[in-house]
């Protein structure tokens, strides 16, 4: 059980570092408290007492919301139901929404913050490869000498490895700033022990725009679970653009992803279950951004 | 710090009252508001049986930090309705029979108003979809689902409110009739109380600090710090043990607890009663326990073998129960076959995961009778060996069950009633023990792990001459119901078919690990996954169809089992038949593939686990509608 002696909701900014100051180095953030109540039991840390919990849910600049057609900000604390749930987030970013109905359930996505799942930096997250696939930024906020200062990184430099971010100590995560994608066909491929409530053992994003002759105008991929963070398909991707989306491309293109299965357990397995989803990950994609693409039934039948 | 004041709407009612800052929203709602319709069955979001309405989201309330419910709106299963006023979906969960030990239900309940409220017209896919954060470990999700879909219908007018309503056996006879259960009222609408819901005025709450060693010797174990702190009422240990301390389904070589050595990480040595959890949790810190380490087994072939480590003074061997059987003359059984093989099967532990952790109350009454009430599986046994181990004449012990959420063979075992029942004896007061889910797992008894050797010698056309068996079990640490598995193994484990010649031994070997104990099937699923692998086996290497490799060995009406049991009927072809038709087997054997695949999809295969039924549902309202 997690314990603590105060906990605390501040309704601004200026108030959340005051309160962090107040207790420095005796305080633990949460959002939607999903990963840190179930990190103090038994068989993890045990039972955690901590002089004060910090929520920072209620700040309204980590509420924020705004979408135009090419930019998207978000506030640290929009919980993953938001990108189901609201129209026109999940118009701009198509694969959000996809990625969030294979995360946890409805009920944790309520709570959960996408702020939580990249600052926790679990190499299986699954909010980080469609993160990366918008090309996002995160914004991180301090006071430091009685003023508050932000700072911008690009995602893919702020999750650092397992559990490891560039937050620092005294920092929180604001918001995340990325491309607006509307229009673009998305999917998310997951694979776990069971369907819902489940940490991926690889999850990969996908999203693509076609040009007026059907060639693939944009691409972008993503793949978690099968290394210390999740990354970018690069290779892939430069591989697959301005060309034409033919199954034999396809299957190409996830053949240069064997290399990267970094993990130490189930290797083979994550390296047959990352190149299944680059090729049918991408078939949908390509079929919801307009385009024909063959379809995932006969894909699958061509594998047996 | 001071508590913080909560301000909020639950179920309909202003409330403001304080808690404490740590407390979870569910602690709040079941502990200080008395709202226990909805469970903690995990405690780690994975259950679904504690999901509330905040601010109409339905959320797990075991993740919810009780500052979060400020000046929001709660609604609990109590809002829902209650016996005689029932929700739509509540009388949709008692028609269609889907409330069994019913621990999840009141989390079902709520999954599905919660799926019908986002999309009132969902299909099943949905449904099943919205409702994946709810575990069900009894009904199965057949009957939850068919009721979600009949509360739509029901709302949507394509089935009348009479669908709702009994059906009247049509004869008058209630055997072979789809009969209501008279309990789901008080089930789906979370009225029911299981032993974690009932408090008693005075009441104590209970913690165990529990072996960190899979076998040490106890040294020495100093309570005073706990006992000394305030709010504590009482500390036990084995020294409190007034009569003769062991209890067990088969022997009693279980103390209460650990009684000068531990034999297992989980082992019970010392367990506090104080004014609330937190105190008792805390006292726990406080008591030191010094101990020896000893050499561990946790191999039962290792344990089996000459000098490994003594578990139990009384098995020197490790052996917990032997079971053999011999029929007929294996040996000329095999010179007689065409074809032997030898293979060995294993199986693993297995948790029940009932959705109820373990919890119980014990109290002293004004007769001076002591009285347990807990989700005892066997409560007459618990209180004979209870009163042999309080030495107290068996009127002066009582046992009353409450609702089992879910036993599975796991509720057997008397492994925590003794503790509640030596610290309500210390203290005089009404005392609580809940198990958390952590607790739940490692403390209580799991299916025996296995490994058996079979050797079956059979003619060319299938025919079993000889089998010769041997199942060693991993019985764990202590015995609980090891010999009777043993027993129902050899029984059972050769399957339903005539062998005339047999040698069975299935082993039950004390070990360091968890106990193993009664379990669904109780030894037989072991032993018949051996049987029923080899028969195929064999099929295969015989060119033979596996139903056929049955049919030809199988046992017909008045058989006479290898343990000297007359049948009366036996249902084997039938089932085969059926079993055969359902899969739509393709004669000829295991290893042969029909001219067309059936396992990739079509009628008979469940589609690939897949999620976003709800984006298909969207795309489809979004297409407009053809006119004609
Ligand atoms: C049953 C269950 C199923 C789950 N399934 C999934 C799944 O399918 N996929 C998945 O990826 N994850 C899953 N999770 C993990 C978890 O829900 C997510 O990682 C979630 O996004 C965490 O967000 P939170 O707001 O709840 O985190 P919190 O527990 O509140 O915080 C997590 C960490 O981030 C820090 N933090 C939070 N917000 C900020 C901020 N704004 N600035 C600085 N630090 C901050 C906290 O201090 C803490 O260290 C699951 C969890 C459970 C219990
Ligand atoms: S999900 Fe909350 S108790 Fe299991
Ligand atoms: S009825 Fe669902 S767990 Fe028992």
């Amino acid at each position: 059980m997690l314990y603590c002696d105060a906990y605390l909701t501040p309704r601004s900014l200026a108030d959340a570092f005051t309160a962090m100051a107040e207790y420095r180095g005796r305080y633990r953030l949460v959002a939607g408290a999903t990963d840190t109540l179930p990190w103090a039991r038994a068989g993890r840390a045990g039972d955690v007492a901590i002089p004060a919990l910090i929520d920072v849910s209620a700040i309204p600049e980590l509420r924020e919301r705004r979408v135009d057609a090419t930019r998207v900000r978000i506030g640290a604390a929009t919980p993953m139901q938001r990108f189901l749930d609201d129209g026109d987030l999940a118009r701009a970013m198509p694969v959000m929404a996809r990625c969030a109905v294979w995360f946890a359930d409805d009920q944790i996505r309520a709570a959960a913050t996408v702020g939580g799942n990249l600052v926790n930096a679990s190499p299986a997250a699954d909010a980080t490869p469609p993160l990366l696939a918008h090309d996002a930024q995160v914004e991180l906020a301090c006071a430091r000498e009685g003023k508050i200062t932000r700072r911008r990184m690009a995602l893919g430099d702020f999750v650092r490895g397992p559990g490891k971010t560039a937050l620092e100590a005294d920092e929180i995560l604001l918001a995340i700033e990325c491309a607006a994608l509307p229009g673009y066909g998305a999917e998310f491929e997951k694979v776990g022990h069971r369907r819902s409530l489940v940490i991926a053992t690889v999850c990969l994003a996908a999203v693509v725009r076609l040009d007026a002759a059907h060639a693939i105008a944009d691409l972008r991929l993503a793949v978690g679970g099968v290394g210390p963070v999740p990354c970018r398909l690069h290779e892939s991707e430069n591989f697959l653009r301005g060309g034409a989306a033919t199954l034999a491309r396809l299957e190409e293109a996830a053949h240069m992803t064997v290399g990267l299965v970094q993990s130490r357990t189930r290797h083979d397995y994550r390296r047959d279950v990352l190149h299944g989803f680059v090729v049918r990950g991408l078939a949908s994609a390509l079929r919801r951004a307009g385009g024909a693409s063959p379809p995932v039934g006969e894909l699958e039948a061509s594998h047996a | 710090m001071p508590d913080l004041r909560i301000d909020a709407t639950v179920n309909g009612r202003a409330i403001s009252r304080p808690a404490k800052p740590w407390q979870r929203l569910l602690d709040f709602l079941r502990d200080d508001l008395n709202l226990t319709g909805n469970k903690e069955g995990c405690g780690a979001g994975e259950c679904g049986t504690c999901s509330v309405f905040l601010d109409g989201v339905l959320v797990k309330s075991c993740l919810v930090p009780v500052a979060k419910a400020q000046n929001a709106r709660v609604e609990t299963i109590e809002s829902l309705g209650r016996a005689g006023a029932l929700s739509v979906l509540q009388r949709a969960f008692h028609k269609a029979g889907a409330s069994q030990c019913g621990y999840c239900i009141p989390g079902m309940v709520m999954a599905g108003t919660a799926a019908l409220r986002a999309n009132p017209l969902a299909g099943r896919e949905e449904i099943r979809e919205r409702l994946g954060g709810n575990i069900c470990r009894c009904t199965g999700y057949q009957k939850i689902l068919d009721a979600v879909e009949l509360t739509r219908d029901v709302g949507n007018g394509t089935l009348p409110e009479s669908a709702l309503a009994e059906e009247e056996p049509a004869d008058g006879r209630f055997i072979g009739a789809n009969v209501r259960r008279l309990d789901a009222p008080s089930k789906v609408s979370g009225a029911l109380k299981y032993a974690a819901d009932m408090t008693m005025p005075g009441m104590l709450h209970v913690q165990v600090l529990r072996s960190p060693h899979p076998h040490a010797r106890i040294v020495s174990i100093d309570t005073a710090g706990a006992q000394a702190m305030p709010g504590v009422a009482g500390v036990v240990m084995a020294d409190d043990v007034p009569g003769i301390d062991g209890f067990g389904v088969f022997v009693n070589d279980q103390p209460v607890l650990a009684r000068g050595k531990v034999r297992y990480v989980g082992d019970a040595i010392v367990a506090v009663a104080a004014e609330d959890e937190l105190t008792a949790r805390r006292a726990l810190d406080h008591v030191t326990v010094v101990y020896d380490p000893l050499p561990a087994v946790f191999d039962p072939r290792e344990a089996m073998r000459p000098g490994a480590p003594v578990i139990h003074d009384d098995a020197p061997d490790n052996i917990t129960k032997h079971i053999p059987i011999r029929v007929g003359d294996v040996e000329s059984g095999f010179a007689r076959s065409d074809l032997i093989v030898t293979q060995t099967y294993s199986t693993q532990a297995i948790e029940h995961a009932y959705l109820e952790p373990e919890a119980g109350l014990g109290y002293v009454d004004p007769d001076g009778v002591v009285t347990i009430i807990s989700p005892s599986q066997n409560i007459t046994h618990h209180r004979h060996m209870l009163a042999r181990i309080l030495a107290l004449p068996i009127n002066r012990v009582r046992f009353i069950m409450s609702p089992v959420g879910g036993g599975f063979g796991g509720k057997e075992d008397m492994i925590y009633q003794g503790i509640l029942a030596l610290l309500a004896i210390k203290t005089g007061r009404p005392v609580r023990y809940v198990f958390t889910r952590e607790e739940s797992i490692i403390a209580t008894a799991k299916r025996h792990p296995s490994r058996t050797t079979l050797k079956m010698g059979l003619t060319r056309d299938g025919r079993i001459c000889a089998v010769e068996f041997r199942m060693i079990s991993d019985g764990g640490a202590y015995g609980l119901s090891t010999e009777g598995v043993m027993r129902k193994a050899a029984i059972l484990g050769a399957g339903p078919y005539n062998i005339a010649n047999l040698r069975m031994d299935t082993y039950g070997v004390y070990t360091n690990n968890t106990p193993s104990g009664a379990f669904r099937s109780f030894g037989a699923l072991q032993t018949q996954f051996a049987t029923e692998s080899h028969l195929d086996i064999c099929a295969e290497k015989l060119g033979l169809d596996p139903f056929a490799i049955r049919r030809v060995n199988a046992m017909r009406d008045g058989a006479v089992t290898h343990t000297k049991q007359t049948l009366g009927s036996v249902s084997l072809m039938r089932a085969l038949a059926a079993a055969e038709e359902a899969a739509r087997w393709e004669a000829g054997p295991p290893s042969s593939r029909g001219a067309t695949r059936h396992d990739l999809g079509g009628a008979g295969n469940r589609a690939p686990c897949t999620l976003g039924a709800r984006f298909a549902a969207a795309e489809h309202a979004a297409q407009p509608e053809k006119v004609a």
